[in-house]
């Protein structure tokens, strides 16, 4: 390992604490704060990884994690960030994207032939002939691929949680760190967030100034009252990845996404430095200036052989002079400008003996022996319209810095309905229409030297203290002159590769093309040229792609623009917005009692609920048993997932009587009735019993999953009525049973239930009120599935007791617990129908049967003139019973029924029916095909079709006899 | 002092009339966070015009603006959902052979079912906003949601009443939620929890 | 994610809402023609402005108005129903049979 620079350089590393890992099955030393990216570079590594397309070597570009160059593989996961993984993650890192090694990859044969793979031309020239394209698919994404997913791999605990503040702040640079202090001290709660370790974003690595000491100053102060203040929470280490509709933003750190809740919210998200666009500028070795700031600044690392500063601004000259002083041997500083805005840097340059190239531009880099590192560069004379015009020298380096401006972080607030706009004249950004509450400060709002960073900062914090109602001082006033992008660092060379796009692997001549194919709109040149759809997504390729394509197209960069701003800022793991999952599911006060007598739980909506009693495996067998239990013996079930609401006060008859289709003004006290409910199309939407309790009170059921929507139609319809009544929905309140079969009633005698229970005393459709030991029930004798049957409802907390003395009393009977597959089997054989299943969106009460429910004397009920209008009209479909032999294919819910080859209806439910021996189901057919005994042609799977003979409903018990018992 | 969370042994529930799920639970993350079922405690609730009048002949205060909880004597609340809706808590009575009652008390004060639709657990410790923060969407930190403020809101996808409250002198949030979730909740509850006991 | 001020609840997060459809008024049942009553149920006007919505709170099952900017998704106002609809609705024929 080479020796690092003394401190102060390597203020993320901890020289007392070496770590190792391997790299490509090689050891590579460190210390403890180094990534991936910076053990290997000190240890004079830079090729981390293959390009996209002709898999050239690469290395770090921005060491900031914002490239894609360094995508390394570990052992668990593929496409890793190598700046962004800590040496001690405890895993093997390889390169990514090559066959045999990542130093000699078989497939860089492909950057040879790269001139026969124009951009494009997958779309062009593998998709013809029609259907070749599968043959090609598999070969090019193997040769295009990046890493390979580790499907063994477990993913760690992700969660979520909100986080609420007053300010958020987005980046802890000195405009960040300035206006968090400043909101903080005029009463806000303060988050600041930033993605480094380190607080203080470029005050962490760059030099504003000849003189270093002031920006030191600076920071620690900063630094201090930040991490000290009250009203500050800091998060380090955290990427806030979109800005969301009313400030909610999503930071991820480690394995937890926040959901943060800002009132207002500061973007602070700095600037990205632009490289220049050259022959070759993809090189291992070949940096943004800022790259080679942090190299030496954060890390203390000294590359290896001389430096070279490429430099579009004066920032870069500041690049040159650390790294002098550091320690390094700059060789040469080429500016693309005829002189730097700022003279005195000439003379910084020339008493340390750094020659300065003005007027120039590096044209080309060359490789050195091994092709894998930067070994020289050709310096370019510049023409007055800024073209190269000549070679001038050529000089030897290991590694280039190069900046050509800086491009606002925009995508934040692009995202939050900003546009961002660029003077070509003056090569300034702008951003304008921001979104109410988000402010800018510092360079995304194109103020780039450090005082007037700060003051940016401040005056950020004022206007979002305004916006919360507190009092803020006046703002001050910001100027900034400073000239920091170059108007073209573009410079093609006849034999191409200056790249455009990394990610991508794309040069000028693709960018050019694809306006040449008539792409004019800079989205479909990104959509054709897949420029910017790399993990950097547009980064460093955006302005360049902006430059060249305004230039092809005769219009300005504003004019040419950048493509949409979306979520995510950068790639993000799925794991972290999925979270912890939450699936809500509801248990019944008797989910215990199932368990122990081995129910096979199935959901139903939010429910479990058992489907039956027994293993899955033998699940015919235990559905037959508990049917024919019912038939012939008695049945319980558990049906406490059914909805409840209550209808209270002297209108309760008046609302019944306007929501449901039946008339309820005169129910008697204690009886039940069907309850069918239209909406205002006319559609059957829920159906349940409504038991009349008294004068003022009903109560009324619905289905399993219906209940909720049914009661928020209840109180909507309230909202306007104005009636005077209290609706309640009763389900989670209310438990319920139904015991059901011949010998129902002797078991709920046996049970100890106080009233007469006989069909004299308590006939068909009664409700009485009653009581199982000390335990109040409301009675229906009401039955789904044609038996002879009670329904129960106690107050819930008390159902587990009324089961176990129900259960104990029927023990002499054998009584036996079904579940709803059996009941949906039985209520079948009684032709009765489920709402959503046997109805559709397109079912009126006619269609279902229902017209007797329907009460066409009334004046009102939500749906009726639909339903008027839809019965005058002759029907097009009916539902009908059909059944066919026990051996015949059988038909599942949503077959076809046709007639004379046309689809008229599809099947609604089918079973095998063992009472019946038959199998037996309903179905929408043609009217004309509805009376008994006709035929009608239902296509089952493989299209194989079965004639299916009309039945009268209901199958079971025609007359009606045994619920009445 | 943290500690490692863990579950109380539960004492074998005397055989009681009712049963609610994860009655007699209290999970600890000892000295941050305590979540304890009161489910058996009493509870009831009226809705209509009249209730408000109504409380007041009671002897209870009258709570005019909504989702606030007020002290009515020593361990019991009023909680106002609404101008018209209150819930009556009771900590020192078990409510368990009652019949809920469906009448009204007065012309338009309708008695509700909370007791039986509805468990009630209380979170108390220091760190339960921060808790809450990972299954809910409002901030029920001490500076905007003191003691005193109710929600009904979601938690963890599912409807909450959250009150914030002294139990036997230590203010925490009492939860109440639909009784069919409370095994759901629960362990959505537990699971958030496992953070903030580490040693 | 969007917020709105619930006229009970306060300000909060928009899943906690349910969109309830415009408030529109119902035509007379009994003496409109079919095309009128087609015409509530089945259109929308599909302006762009400010439009008043029914949203429900679903945690405390509270239905309210909202003034919506259906282009710039503002909410420009919230409010109790009782605002639009404050006295009782009746249906005008009696009933004749149950």
């Amino acid at each position: 390992m080479n020796p690092r620079l003394d401190a102060p350089y390597g203020s993320l590393i901890d020289r007392n604490q070496p770590r190792s890992f391997t790299f490509e099955g090689e050891t590579v030393n460190g210390y403890l704060g180094d990534t991936v990216a910076s053990a290997l570079i000190a240890n004079n590594h830079w090729l981390l990884s293959r390009s996209f397309k002709y898999h050239r070597p690469r290395g770090p570009l921005s060491m900031a994690g914002h490239d894609a160059n360094t995508l390394v593989q570990t052992a668990s996961a593929p496409n890793r960030l190598a700046e962004e993984l800590p040496i001690d993650l405890g895993e093997a890192v390889s390169g990514q994207n090559y066959v045999g090694s990542l130093k000699r990859d078989w497939l860089r044969a492909l950057d040879w032939l790269g001139r026969f793979l124009p951009v494009g031309f997958y779309y062009r020239a593998f998709y013809k002939p029609f259907g070749v394209w599968r043959l090609w698919e598999p070969m090019i994404r193997h040769m295009a691929g990046l890493g390979v997913a580790n499907l063994e791999s477990q993913p760690p605990y992700r969660d979520k949680q909100y986080l609420f503040c007053d300010v958020a702040v987005i980046g802890a640079g000195p405009a960040g760190l300035s206006a968090a202090l400043e909101a903080a001290n005029g009463g806000a709660q303060v988050l600041l967030v930033d993605e480094n370790t380190q607080l203080g974003g470029a005050l962490t690595y760059h030099r504003f100034d000849t003189d270093v000491e002031s920006s030191t100053t600076l920071l620690s102060s900063l630094h201090q009252q930040v991490l000290g203040h009250q009203h500050i929470r800091v998060l380090s280490s955290a990427l806030c990845n979109a800005w969301f509709t009313d400030h909610y933003l999503p930071v991820l750190q480690g394995d937890r996404m926040f959901k943060v809740r800002a009132e207002t919210c500061i973007l602070a998200t700095g600037s990205t430095e632009q490289h220049v666009v050259f022959r070759n500028n993809d090189l291992p070795g070949i940096v943004l200036c800022s790259a080679l700031d942090r190299i030496i600044r954060h890390y203390a690392i000294a590359p290896e052989g001389d430096v070279a500063v490429l430099a579009g601004n004066d920032l870069a000259y500041h690049t040159a002079l650390q790294a002098h002083d550091a320690g390094l041997s700059v060789t040469a500083v080429i500016d693309l400008r005829p002189s730097p805005d700022d003279e005195t840097l000439c003379e910084a340059l020339a008493t340390r003996n750094i020659r300065l190239e003005t007027g120039a531009t590096v044209s080309e880099a060359l490789a050195d022996r091994d092709g894998l590192r930067l070994g020289n560069i050709m310096v370019s004379h510049l023409a007055a319209d800024g073209s190269v015009a000549g070679e001038r020298c050529r000089i030897a380096c290991a590694t280039l810095a190069m900046s050509a401006g800086f491009m606002p972080a925009y995508q934040l607030a692009c995202q939050a309905g900003a546009s961002l706009s660029y003077d070509d004249a003056s090569a300034h950004f702008k951003i304008s229409g921001l979104a109410e509450g988000l402010f800018l400060a510092g360079s995304v709002n194109s103020v780039h030297t450090l005082e007037a960073v700060c003051a940016d900062g401040r005056n950020a914090a004022r206007a979002a203290l305004t916006a919360l109602g507190h009092n803020a001082d006046t703002p001050e006033t910001v100027s900034c002159t400073a000239r920091v992008n170059h108007p073209w660092p573009i410079f093609k060379h006849p034999k191409g590769r200056e790249f455009v796009d990394f990610d991508e692997d794309l040069q000028i001549k693709d960018i050019v093309n694809a306006a040449r194919q008539g792409y004019r709109d800079i989205q479909l040149v990104k959509r054709f040229s897949t420029v910017g759809m790399g993990p950097s997504q547009g980064r460093h390729s955006a302005l360049p792609t902006a430059r060249l394509i305004a230039k092809a197209t005769q219009r300005s960069v504003t004019e040419t623009g950048v493509t949409t701003a979306r979520p995510p800022v950068k790639p993000e793991l799925l794991g972290l917005i999925a979270g912890r999952g939450f699936d809500p599911h509801r248990h019944t006060p008797m989910h215990e009692q199932h368990l122990a007598l081995g129910a096979h739980m199935i959901p139903a909506g939010t429910w479990r609920r058992p489907g039956f009693y027994g293993d899955p495996v033998h699940r015919e067998r235990w559905i037959r048993e508990e049917a024919l239990a019912v038939r012939n013996n008695v049945g319980i079930i558990d049906v406490s997932t059914l909805g409840g609401i209550e209808l209270r006060g002297p209108d309760a008859a008046e609302f019944m009587n306007r929501l449901y289709t039946f008339g309820f003004l005169k129910q008697p006290v204690g009886r039940t009735r069907y309850a069918v409910l239209t909406n205002e199309h006319g559609v059957v939407i829920d159906d349940g019993v409504a038991a009349r309790l008294a004068d003022d009170h009903f109560y009324v059921t619905a289905t399993t999953t219906g209940v909720d929507r049914v009661y928020r139609d209840m109180l909507k319809w309230q909202a306007q009525w104005r009636l005077s009544l209290d609706i309640s929905n009763v389900t989670a309140a209310f438990a319920a049973v139904n015991v059901a079969g011949p010998n129902a009633r002797r078991v709920l005698e046996a049970a100890g239930c106080d009233i007469d229970l006989s069909a004299e005393a308590f006939p068909y459709l009664d409700y009485q009120e009653a009581a199982i030991a000390d335990i109040p029930v409301r009675m229906l004798r009401v039955g789904f599935v044609g038996e002879l049957g009670y329904e129960l409802h106690v107050p819930s907390m008390m159902a587990h007791r009324l089961w176990e003395i129900v259960m104990a009393a029927g023990a002499p009977w054998g009584i036996r617990p079904f579940g709803v597959e059996t009941q949906r089997l039985l209520r079948l054989e009684k032709g009765h129908i489920i709402v959503g299943q046997d109805t559709d969106g397109m079912s009126h009460p006619g269609e279902v049967h229902l017209a007797w429910a329907v009460n066409r004397k009334k004046p009102f009920f939500v749906g009726c003139r639909s339903v008027d209008i839809v019965m005058q009209q002759p029907l097009s479909r009916l539902l009908i019973g059909f059944s066919l032999s026990p051996d015949a294919p059988r038909p599942k819910e949503g077959h076809l029924v046709l007639k004379d080859g046309d689809i008229v209806g599809n099947v609604t439910s089918c079973e095998y029916s063992p009472n019946l021996d038959r199998v037996i189901g309903l179905a929408y057919a043609h009217p004309d095909d509805a009376a008994p005994g006709s035929i009608i042609d239902v296509r089952t799977d493989n299209g194989v079709v079965v004639q299916a003979i009309v039945t009268t409903l209901p199958f079971y018990d025609p007359d009606n006899e045994r619920q009445t018992l | 002092m943290r500690g490692r969370p863990y579950e109380l042994p539960i004492a074998q529930p005397p055989r009681l009339p009712c049963r609610y799920p994860c009655s007699h639970r209290v999970r600890c993350a000892p000295g941050s966070l305590t979540l304890s079922d009161l489910s058996l405690q009493r509870r009831s609730g009226l809705r209509g015009s009249d209730v408000p009048d109504w409380l007041v002949q009671q002897g209870l205060p009258r709570v005019d603006t909504p989702n606030r909880i007020e002290a009515a004597g020593e361990q019991q609340w009023v909680m106002a959902l609404s101008k018209r809706e209150f819930w009556m808590l009771d900590g020192n009575q078990t409510a368990l052979e009652e019949r809920p009652a469906s009448v009204a008390v007065t012309p338009n004060a309708w008695p509700l079912y909370c007791q039986h639709s509805h468990v009630w657990w209380h979170l108390s410790g220091d760190d339960r906003a921060a808790l809450m923060a990972k299954l809910c969407g409002v901030d029920l930190s001490e500076a905007v949601f003191p003691v005193g403020h109710v929600a009904q809101t979601q938690m963890a996808r599912i409807s909450v009443i959250v009150a914030h409250h002294d139990w036997q002198g230590v203010a925490g949030f009492s939860l109440f939620l639909d009784q069919s979730l409370a095994a759901y909740a629960w362990s959505a509850l537990e699971d958030a929890m496992q953070e903030f006991g580490a040693c | 994610m969007k917020r709105m001020q619930c006229p009970l609840n306060g300000l909060r997060n928009i899943s906690e809402f349910v969109y309830g459809g415009q408030v529109t008024t119902m035509p007379n049942p009994a003496t409109c023609t079919d095309k009128q009553w087609a015409h509530y149920v089945f259109y929308e006007d599909n302006d762009i402005g400010v439009m008043r919505e029914w949203w429900l709170h679903a945690p405390s099952g509270y239905w309210f108005i909202a003034e919506r900017h259906n282009a710039s998704d503002e909410i420009v106002r919230t409010y109790d129903a009782s605002e639009c609809f404050s006295s009782r609705v009746d249906f005008s024929a009696s009933e004749t049979a149950s």
